[in-house]
C-alpha cells in the first residue's frame, strides 16, 4: 500500500499532483467528455454538424420499436453462446500442456502458441475471409477434398435447409443462413494464446503434493481435471469469461470487416455495435446512434454489476 | 539437477505421447494460416488454382498447341509436383508437345515488390503511431502510477476511483462523440489524433498494473533516494524504471500490439491515402474487385514483419511477463 502522509507533508509535496495531471487531463477529454456527450446527444436529432434539435426521448422510443436493433441483440446473444463454447479448447490445451512431463517441451509448446500472434489480427481476419471465399477459398477446397461436402449436401436434402448444393460452391459469407455458422467456424481451432498462457500460469500454482495424493487415490485423468485443475483456474476462467462476454457484446470489428456495414446478406450478422456504427457513419444519424450506444451501455453496465456481485458473494 | 526422480504432474501410469500428438495437431492447425499466407504469396491466381496446398515446384512447363488456323501457340504454366519428379504431361488432348524446364521465375517475387510498394508507406505510418503512442502511454502511466503508489495524497482515493470507473465503462458508446470532438479539435485526418486517443485509452489499464507493481517495490529504496535529496522525477528515473523493467517491457509490447492491430478508429478518422495506417490500408486492399491473392498475401506477410522482429527479440519477455502478470492480476 501507498504510504499514509500527514497533512503538512502533503502540502510540501504538492508538486506530486503534477504527475497525475497529464493522464487525468487526457482521460477527462477523451473518455469522460465523449461519454457525457453521448448521453447529452442521445436526446437530440443530430446529424453530426452544428444544427441539432432537442427531441426528448424520441430516439429511445424509436430504438425500442427498432426490429433491427432487437434482432441484433438476438444475434449477439447467439455469438456469446458460440464464444463460450470456444473457450473450451483453450482450457483443454492449457491442461494438456501442463500435464506434459518435460519442462522443455512445455516451454516449446508455449512458444509455438505465441507464434501465430505475430500475424496482425486484421490479417488473420482477412485470411479467414480468404478461407471462406466460395471459389478459391480453403474451406470449400477442404470440404470437397475430404468429401464432407457430399455429406452436407445429402444432409441438406434430408432436412431441407436449402443451403448446400452439389453443383454450386458453398457461399459461406453470402448466404443468409450460413452467416451464423461461418461466424462459429471462424477462428478454428479457437485457441487463444493469451488465454492459454493465463490458464497455464494458474495451473502452475498447483502443488505437487496434490497430484501425488490424487495418484495414490487412483484418480483418473478426467476426474483430476474436474476436482483439481478446474477449481484452481476458475478465477482465470471467470475473468476471461467476463471479458469475453463484454467484448462480444460491444465488439463489431469482426462483423464490419467480414460482412460489411449492413451485417452481411439479410443482415444476419448485425450486432448492436455495428448498428450504431452504421447509423452514425453510414446513415449520418448521430443522435440516434448515441441512443443505441446508450442502450448497449446499459446492458454492459448491468452485466458488469451482476458479475461484480457474484464475485463478491463467492469471496 | 538432482538425482531424485523428476517431478511431474501427469499420471505415472499414463503415456505422454498421446498428449504430444494432440497438442502438435492443434498447433499445426494454428500455424496453417501462416503457412498458407507464406506459400500463396509466391503464386499468381493461375498457379494457386492449379495447386492450392503445396508450394510451387521450381519448374515451368511450356505447352504448345495447334490453334484452329494451324498456327502453333506456346503457353507457359507452372509444373505440378508429380511433373516435377517425373516427366511433364499435357494438360488436355489438344496439346501437341510439352517441355519442362527448371525455372525460378515461377516464384512471383513481383508480389512482394507490389506488396511492399503498396503497404510500405502504411507500415511507416503505423510504426510512427505505435511507437510514439506506446512511448507516451507508458511515460504518462508511470508518472500517474507513481503518484498513486508513493503516498496516499489527499484526493488520491477519489482520483483512483475516477480511473477505475473507466475500466468498467464500455468504449463502444464513445466513438460517435469522439468523432465529433476530434472534428472540433481539428484533429480529423491526422495521425496525432490516433496517438492521443490511444494514449488516453491506455492510461487506465497501464496505471492500474503499474501502481500495484510500484507499491510492491521495497520502500527503503525510495527512502534512501529521498535522503540523498532525489526529487520525485529522479526517484522515478533511478528507482522505479530500473526496478520494473520486465513489467514495463510487457506492457509496452501489449500496448504496441494493441496499436498495431487497431483499425476501427483509423477507419473513421483517416481520409487521405498518404496517412493510412496498416489497418485502413489493408481494408482498402481487400475492397479491390479482382483479387490477386498472391499480392494480397505478400502484403499481409509484409504487414507481419515488424511483429516478427519484435517477437524474435522479446519472446522470452513476453511469455514470462504474460504468465507472471496473470498470476498477480
Amino acid at each position: 500500500m501507498a504510504f499514509p502522509i500527514s497533512r503538512q507533508k502533503a502540502l510540501r509535496e504538492w508538486k506530486l499532483y503534477f504527475l497525475i495531471v497529464p493522464s487525468l487531463l487526457l482521460v477527462c477529454t477523451f473518455s469522460y467528455f465523449p461519454a457525457a456527450s453521448a448521453i447529452y446527444h442521445s436526446f437530440f436529432d443530430w446529424a453530426g454538424g452544428e444544427t441539432k434539435q432537442l427531441i426528448g426521448l424520441d430516439n429511445f422510443k424509436r430504438a425500442f420499436g427498432d426490429d433491427v436493433l432487437w434482432g441484433s441483440f438476438k444475434t449477439v446473444s447467439i455469438l456469446i453462446v458460440f464464444n463460450l463454447f470456444k473457450m473450451i479448447p483453450s482450457i483443454m490445451m492449457a491442461v494438456m500442456i501442463h500435464r506434459v512431463k518435460s519442462d522443455r517441451w512445455q516451454y516449446f509448446y508455449r512458444v509455438m502458441l505465441v507464434v501465430p500472434m505475430i500475424v496482425p489480427s486484421l490479417v488473420t481476419l482477412f485470411i479467414w475471409k480468404f478461407f471462406f471465399d466460395p471459389n478459391m477459398g480453403v474451406l470449400n477446397n477442404i470440404l470437397d477434398f475430404t468429401g464432407i461436402k457430399t455429406l452436407l449436401v445429402s444432409l441438406d436434402q434430408v432436412f431441407g435447409w436449402g443451403l448446400f448444393f452439389a453443383d454450386a460452391p458453398i457461399g459461406w459469407l453470402s448466404q443468409p443462413g450460413l452467416i451464423l455458422p461461418s461466424l462459429f467456424i471462424w477462428g478454428f481451432p479457437w485457441i487463444g494464446a493469451v488465454g492459454v498462457l493465463i490458464y497455464l500460469a494458474g495451473l502452475q500454482s498447483i502443488g505437487q503434493e496434490i497430484y501425488e495424493a490424487a495418484e495414490l487415490d487412483g484418480v483418473g485423468p478426467f476426474k483430476k481435471f474436474i476436482y483439481i485443475e478446474l477449481p484452481l483456474i476458475l478465477t482465470q476462467v471467470r475473468l476471461s469469461l467476463v471479458l469475453l462476454v463484454i467484448g462480444t457484446l460491444q465488439g463489431y470489428g469482426l462483423q464490419l470487416l467480414l460482412l460489411g456495414e449492413a451485417g452481411g446478406a439479410g443482415g444476419k450478422g448485425m450486432v448492436p455495435g455495428l448498428w450504431m456504427y452504421n447509423k452514425a457513419f453510414v446513415a449520418g444519424e448521430f443522435g440516434y446512434a448515441c441512443a443505441v450506444g446508450m442502450i448497449l451501455f446499459v446492458f454492459i453496465l448491468m452485466l458488469t454489476y451482476l458479475n461484480n456481485k457474484s464475485v463478491r458473494v463467492e469471496k | 539437477m538432482s538425482t531424485a526422480p523428476k517431478d511431474f504432474v501427469g499420471s505415472h501410469k499414463q503415456k505422454d505421447w498421446p498428449k504430444h500428438l494432440i497438442i502438435c495437431a492443434f498447433i499445426l492447425i494454428e500455424l496453417f494460416p501462416l503457412y498458407m499466407m507464406f506459400q500463396v504469396s509466391f503464386k499468381d491466381n493461375a498457379s494457386f488454382l492449379r495447386n492450392p496446398w503445396l508450394p510451387t515446384p521450381p519448374f515451368s512447363v511450356v505447352e504448345t498447341r495447334q490453334a484452329a488456323d494451324g498456327t502453333e501457340i506456346a503457353k507457359t504454366r507452372v509444373a505440378d509436383w508429380s511433373e516435377a519428379f517425373g516427366s511433364a504431361r499435357p494438360s488436355d488432348p489438344s496439346v501437341k508437345s510439352v517441355e519442362k524446364s527448371f525455372d525460378l521465375s515461377v516464384y512471383k517475387v513481383k508480389n512482394w515488390n507490389f506488396g511492399l510498394k503498396l503497404i510500405g508507406p502504411y507500415i511507416a505510418n503505423t510504426v510512427f503511431v505505435a511507437v510514439t503512442g506506446t512511448f507516451f502511454t507508458l511515460t504518462l502511466a508511470i508518472l500517474g502510477a507513481y503518484f498513486f503508489a508513493r503516498y496516499k495524497m489527499p484526493l488520491s482515493g477519489v482520483l483512483w476511483s475516477a480511473f477505475l470507473v473507466l475500466m468498467l465503462m464500455p468504449g463502444v458508446a464513445n466513438i460517435v462523440p469522439l468523432f465529433s470532438l476530434l472534428k472540433e479539435l481539428n484533429l480529423l485526418n491526422t495521425l496525432w489524433a490516433l496517438i492521443i486517443v490511444g494514449v488516453a485509452g491506455g492510461q487506465v489499464f497501464n496505471i492500474f498494473v503499474l501502481r500495484n507493481f510500484i507499491e510492491d517495490l521495497p520502500k527503503d529504496l525510495f527512502e534512501a533516494a529521498e535522503m540523498d535529496g532525489a526529487s520525485h522525477l529522479a526517484q522515478i528515473r533511478n528507482v522505479v524504471i530500473p526496478m520494473s523493467g520486465s513489467i514495463i517491457g510487457t506492457l509496452a509490447i501489449l500496448a504496441f500490439l494493441g496499436k498495431w492491430n487497431d483499425f476501427l478508429l483509423s477507419l473513421i478518422i483517416l481520409r487521405d491515402k498518404e496517412l493510412f495506417t496498416l489497418g485502413v490500408g489493408l481494408i482498402y486492399l481487400d475492397g479491390e474487385y479482382v483479387k490477386q491473392w498472391g499480392q494480397m498475401m505478400a502484403a499481409y506477410f509484409i504487414a507481419s514483419i515488424p511483429l516478427i522482429v519484435i517477437f524474435l527479440f522479446c519472446m522470452r519477455l513476453f511469455v514470462r511477463g504474460l504468465s507472471a502478470g496473470a498470476v498477480k492480476g
